[in-house]
């Protein structure tokens, strides 16, 4: 029995190439929605409780600037005189004078309430993630302060290169729905 | 003109597109589906490992200037040591928030899973199981044990047993501190920054400490749950300020008479945001101080005025290694001092969960 031919002309090579081609891109394209699917469902979150504020936070993340901020949780501030999260351990004065401020970037604003209470917000543009307020608030404070990824910033990254490097393991992925997490009743991210 | 389909023989025409036989069909679509799979494959792989993770720039570390250090106060001159540990042991808690002594020389702590009673070698005597935080103790001269927790103080028999609770006090009653004077209780409440001043039966029968500018009191400042009222042999109460760092002399009827402290990390001062946590006073008026953050045992004089350490911060080394890495925060991380009827200082620390029993040195 003769064996059938298996010689193609050119017209159906082209024509198998170009099926071949546009199933290939049709697979690469169900691919990629099925991974950003699975992707998008969560989102890189830092623990408070484990974070230890080693400052990789400000030298590890992909962006120029990192997408972890400090965040003030106001429910859980004392609104202190002397906040250790805004001054030099042992400041000149207790008043805004650069001497005075912890921060390296002048990242927190102090404003007086009233007698002896200030409020203490964080400005998010000066802000580079080092997370040296958050060390002195909870060292001596109520743990107001604490370091988060701000998720207007993060690009979500697959692998997050601030969570490979994070000595406590304090990276989690956290629901799209609830992307932070914050301590206190009044958690607040400004 | 025709021909046949390699196939199954059937006729083809050039009139007529060929039509494929089964088993070319199958093998197509066994190619089709291999590579849509790939693509698949590819496609899933691309945007999982590599995909949308932009390159790495190497990043310096940060700077010096990017450090929070206060290793520089966290040792302490020995010449200022004027006490030794004569023993310590665990306080049987999860988590200590008030030490106290009874007349009879027992050690009393109270916090997160209850009050315990203690020996002066550490023997537990009576364990007293409480479900709910216990921030504060104090033993009547009845042997009643007053705790006192959120929103109320209960009242128990010398076994443990609850025979009353007080509960008629201000929204966001937390007394973190009893003493008590004769027949008359004082509770500091650092829900509502002020001392409440009770009858025997712990009705309300006064404030202290409210803010009243026209009185010079400009009241506490507690931003956490430390606060602490103690009696001194003057007549006077003394109640810590501790968002101030002063300690300041009230009088019964509310009259704020006098206080000291100032603020400094430097081991005559106190610093953070709330210290002293804790304090005790010697019958000869003189004080011992506990500060957190920097965990220090502290002595000074009638005036206020720092005459030594009982313990410095390089005591406590699991209490730094806690502080120095940035977990646990400083809530539930009390120092508590107590002075025992002869005189030696109980101190109670709530991170590494010991009591230590403090002699003057000869």
């Amino acid at each position: 029995m003769a064996e059938p031919s298996s010689s193609i002309n050119r017209r159906e090579l082209l024509k198998s190439t170009a099926r071949a081609l546009g199933l290939l891109g049709v697979g690469s394209g169900a691919g990629l929605l099925s991974a950003r699917e699975k992707k998008s469902d969560t989102r890189w979150q830092i623990n408070p409780d484990l974070c230890i504020q080693c400052g990789r936070c400000a030298t590890e993340c992909v962006l120029k600037v990192s997408a972890v901020k400090c965040t003030h949780s106001f429910g859980v501030c004392g609104y202190c005189k002397l906040c250790t999260g805004y001054f030099e351990p042992e400041p000149i004065n207790l008043d805004e004078g650069a001497e005075n401020q912890l921060c390296p970037t002048g990242a927190i604003k102090r404003t007086f309430i009233e007698d002896p209470y200030y409020e203490y917000n964080i400005i998010n543009d000066l802000c580079v993630g080092c997370g040296k307020c958050v060390k002195g608030c909870n060292m001596f404070g109520n743990g107001s302060l604490y370091l988060q990824v701000h998720q207007d910033r993060c690009l979500n990254c697959n692998t997050c290169a601030i969570a490979i490097a994070c000595p406590a393991q304090a990276f989690v992925r956290v629901p799209v729905g609830k992307p932070y997490l914050l301590r206190g009743k009044g958690g607040a991210h400004k | 003109m025709s021909e046949k389909n390699s196939d199954n023989n059937t006729p083809a025409t050039l009139d007529s597109p060929p039509v494929p036989g089964r088993r070319t069909f199958l093998r197509a679509a066994a190619w089709g589906g291999g590579i849509l799979g790939l693509g698949g494959l590819a496609g899933y792989a691309a945007k999982r490992f590599s995909g949308g993770q932009p390159a790495r720039t190497a990043t310096p570390p940060l700077g010096d200037e990017f450090t929070y250090d206060v290793s520089r106060f966290q040792k302490s001159d020995p010449a200022l040591i004027r006490y030794e540990e004569v023993t310590r042991f665990p306080c049987g808690l999860e988590r200590g928030r008030n030490i106290t002594a009874s007349a009879d020389g027992s050690i009393w702590v109270a916090g997160t899973g209850g009050i315990r009673k203690l020996s002066n070698e550490g023997k537990l005597l009576l364990t007293i199981e409480i479900d709910e935080p216990v921030y504060s103790v104090v033993i009547r001269k009845t042997g009643e044990i007053l705790a006192g927790m959120a929103g109320k103080i209960s009242v128990l028999d010398g076994s443990g047993n609850e025979t009353a609770i007080w509960s008629d006090y201000p929204d966001n009653f937390l007394p973190t501190s009893i003493s008590l004077v004769g027949d008359r209780i004082f509770v500091a409440d650092a829900g509502n920054r002020v001392v409440l001043k009770l009858d025997a039966s712990g009705n309300k029968t006064g404030i202290i400490g409210e803010r009243d500018l026209a009185r010079n009191i400009a009241g506490f400042m507690v931003p956490s749950p430390y606060f602490c009222v103690r009696m001194a042999p003057d007549g006077l109460l003394r109640v810590t300020n501790p968002g101030e760092h002063r300690i300041e002399a009230y009088t019964f009827e509310g009259d704020l008479e006098a206080g000291w402290g100032k603020s400094s990390f430097a081991v005559e001062g106190f610093c953070g945001c709330c210290n002293p946590v804790s304090f005790d006073i010697f019958p000869d008026g003189s004080f011992v101080t506990c500060e957190k953050g920097l965990p220090r045992v502290k002595l000074y004089d009638p005036e206020g005025n720092f005459t030594g350490l009982v313990a410095g911060p390089d005591a406590f080394p699991e209490y730094l290694k806690a502080a120095n890495a940035g977990t646990p925060h400083s809530l539930g991380s009390g120092i508590y001092a107590a002075i025992d009827p002869t005189g030696r200082v109980l101190v109670l620390d709530a991170v590494g969960g010991t009591v230590r029993i403090m002699k003057p040195k000869d």
